[in-house]
């Protein structure tokens, strides 16, 4: 189904976002703006790929969780042919928003306005004293099913949307980001990950591309964390050391990793990632591993460790946690965290989740920070000079490589140059149409 | 957990002790005094704030569940002039009320409370919800062995609570 007949121009069509938009600093405007963020809904949110949700959410036959994609409100179902569906949650007949639940299971969702009801694959079952049309129930079922996301796809269990049809291949769009899934996956003994043990949401009073940037950035640690280096232990690298084998790379299409494989690879140390635990604490997890893989592959995976990797416009695979976004306005942003419970690793899963309470969310170590950060930003970039911000550190370390352009230097300013330029691409592409 | 319907505490019978104790504790909080907060907890203590009111702790994720050591370490980085988060501190008063003892083995004792919580920093936050307490009785008195806070806004987006709730 087409979302849209006709584009509606919008204000914000008109700007020049090459101008605004420059290989080393972007405008201001661009997180202040209530015109530009209604055309960042249409041209990015709802018009490419978005994730919207884990499989291990809905894994039953009924299962729903309730999301949005830019400002339209979805229901993302598994129905009893185990077909993952993305429907938006607004009745046919009078628009009224349909299922309540943040989660649960039904076989089919009524609505409380005026009784219809619709099977959770999205067909139009029952319409309460039908007599009132003229048509009959069947012409009437074929016409007015949930409107649906035109296309979705999952990917090692994540599920993305597209509503409006143009996006193109999910694989495609997830380029050299897809990897990191891969990685993620491979943590587990059972080949998959678990997103039950929930989410943490957090309100943020910052624009959706301050929270992205906070993310990603490899600069703001030994400043906005000290106080947990300082007081609580040290961080899990010395971030002060020019001598650092970190890569920051922009993978394209808008995603970016900091890859940390080569600096683990030299100190040869498993679990560096994960408060340097050693194999003792975990012996179930250690064991599954290397009955599938063996030793040599095993020792290799827990060096290595999980991804830290952006997947845009919303999901960031934060390493034992999968963190994503939903933009509610210009000035506000819910984060979401979830911690990861690897399959086949009881110990090791209840592990992480102790470890993402510690770090992430409203009351995390660390994220608690970052949020301020993000919302001490929002509220700066309203000063109206300088105009700029600036985003030119290490472009000059950059090198070409098969995965993206990388900076060996983690403080490089590389993964929000590569959000941006991919922003100006989606966003220049409708203007010019 | 107590369930709610099962508990018939008679009015007036909360001990003034118990509710003392409670209402110093949100004195301390309120106040930002840490040391003075943290040394109210039992060795094995836990301060837990779920997700939802029907959450397990052990497969599910919390916003907050500290054992004595993560309290510790929560109080230490409020502490170190670095936390961002709480720079300045909020300000904070709360009102605790409708007290109930869900169970009192003569060791330890399960008091219940309602509470609103004003919180200003920018802008002025209400909290709402429930407070649950394990308390042991010992020689020098009370202390603290749980705190469980069910925020009625607990399963929805909420804002940084990088205070003592």
């Amino acid at each position: 189904m087409t979302m849209r007949l006709e584009q509606d121009r919008l204000a914000a069509d008109a700007i020049d976002y090459e101008k605004l938009i420059q290989r080393d600093r972007v405008h201001g405007s661009l997180y202040t703006d209530a015109d530009i963020f209604q055309k960042e809904m249409r041209d990015i949110y709802e018009s490419q790929w978005v994730f919207v949700a884990h499989e291990s959410e809905i894994p039953e036959p009924g299962d729903y969780v309730r999301r949005r994609i830019g400002e339209q409100p979805l229901i993302v179902a598994c129905g009893k042919d185990l077909k993952v569906r993305v429907m938006l949650n607004r009745c046919t007949h009078r628009g009224n928003m349909l299922c309540q639940s943040d989660a649960g299971n039904a076989t089919l969702f009524r609505c409380s306005f005026h009784g219809w009801t619709f099977s959770n694959d999205g067909r139009l079952q029952g319409v309460s004293f039908r007599g009132g049309y003229e048509q009959s129930l069947g012409e009437l079922r074929s016409e007015l099913g949930l409107a649906e996301a035109a296309q979705v796809g999952t990917y090692g269990g994540f599920i993305f949307a597209n509503l409006s049809g143009d996006a193109g291949d999910l694989e495609h769009y997830l380029g050299n980001a897809k990897d990191a899934i891969d990685r993620l996956v491979r943590m587990s003994p059972a080949g998959g990950i678990d997103l039950s043990a929930g989410w943490m949401k957090h309100d943020n009073n910052a624009n959706w591309k301050v929270v992205n940037e906070v993310q990603v950035d490899g600069y703001h640690p030994l400043f906005v964390h000290e106080s947990l280096y300082k007081a609580i232990k040290p961080a899990k690298v010395d971030y002060s050391s020019d001598e650092l084998r970190v890569a920051v790379r922009d993978l394209g299409g808008g995603h970016s990793e900091v890859d940390y494989t080569a600096e683990y690879q030299a100190q040869d140390r498993e679990f560096i990632w994960f408060s340097s635990i050693p194999r003792s604490r975990v012996p179930d997890y250690i064991e599954a591993m290397e009955a599938l893989h063996g030793p040599e592959r095993t020792h290799d995976i827990l060096v290595d460790g999980p991804p830290h990797t952006f997947i845009w416009p919303n999901l960031f695979l934060a390493e034992m946690q999968v963190m994503f976004i939903e933009p509610l306005s210009v000035e506000q942003t819910i984060q979401y965290t979830a911690p990861i419970k690897l399959l086949g690793a009881e110990e090791m899963s209840a592990r992480i989740i102790r470890q993402t309470e510690g770090a992430m969310g409203p009351a995390g170590f660390l994220i608690a920070d970052d949020a301020e950060m993000g919302e001490r930003n929002q509220v700066g970039l309203h000063a109206q000079e300088p105009e700029w911000v600036l985003f030119g550190r290490g472009f000059e370390s950059e090198k070409v490589e098969p995965r993206g352009i990388t900076s060996y230097d983690r403080t490089s300013e590389t993964s929000q140059r590569g959000m941006w330029q991919h922003y100006r691409t989606l966003m220049t592409e409708t203007t010019n149409d | 957990m107590t369930e709610i319907q099962s508990i018939a505490t008679p009015a007036g019978s909360v001990s003034a002790e118990l509710v003392d104790f409670v209402v110093h504790e949100a004195r301390l909080a309120d106040e930002n005094r840490y040391a003075e907060w943290e040394s109210l907890w039992a060795d094995d203590g836990i301060y837990w704030v779920p997700t939802g009111d029907q959450k397990d702790p052990q497969t599910q994720v919390s916003f907050v569940f500290d054992n004595r050591h993560r309290i510790g370490s929560r109080i230490a980085q409020l502490r170190s002039g670095r936390r961002h988060s709480q720079t300045p501190p909020s300000k904070m008063r709360r009102q605790l009320s409708n007290f109930e003892v869900l169970s009192d083995d003569g060791g330890e004792v399960e008091l219940a409370a309602n509470f609103s919580l004003f919180e200003h920093r920018y802008t002025t936050t209400i909290w709402a919800g429930r407070y649950l307490y394990r308390l042991r009785y010992t020689a020098d008195g009370l202390s603290l062995v749980k705190k469980t806070v069910l925020l009625i806004n607990n399963e929805s987006a909420i804002r940084t609570i990088a205070f003592i709730l």
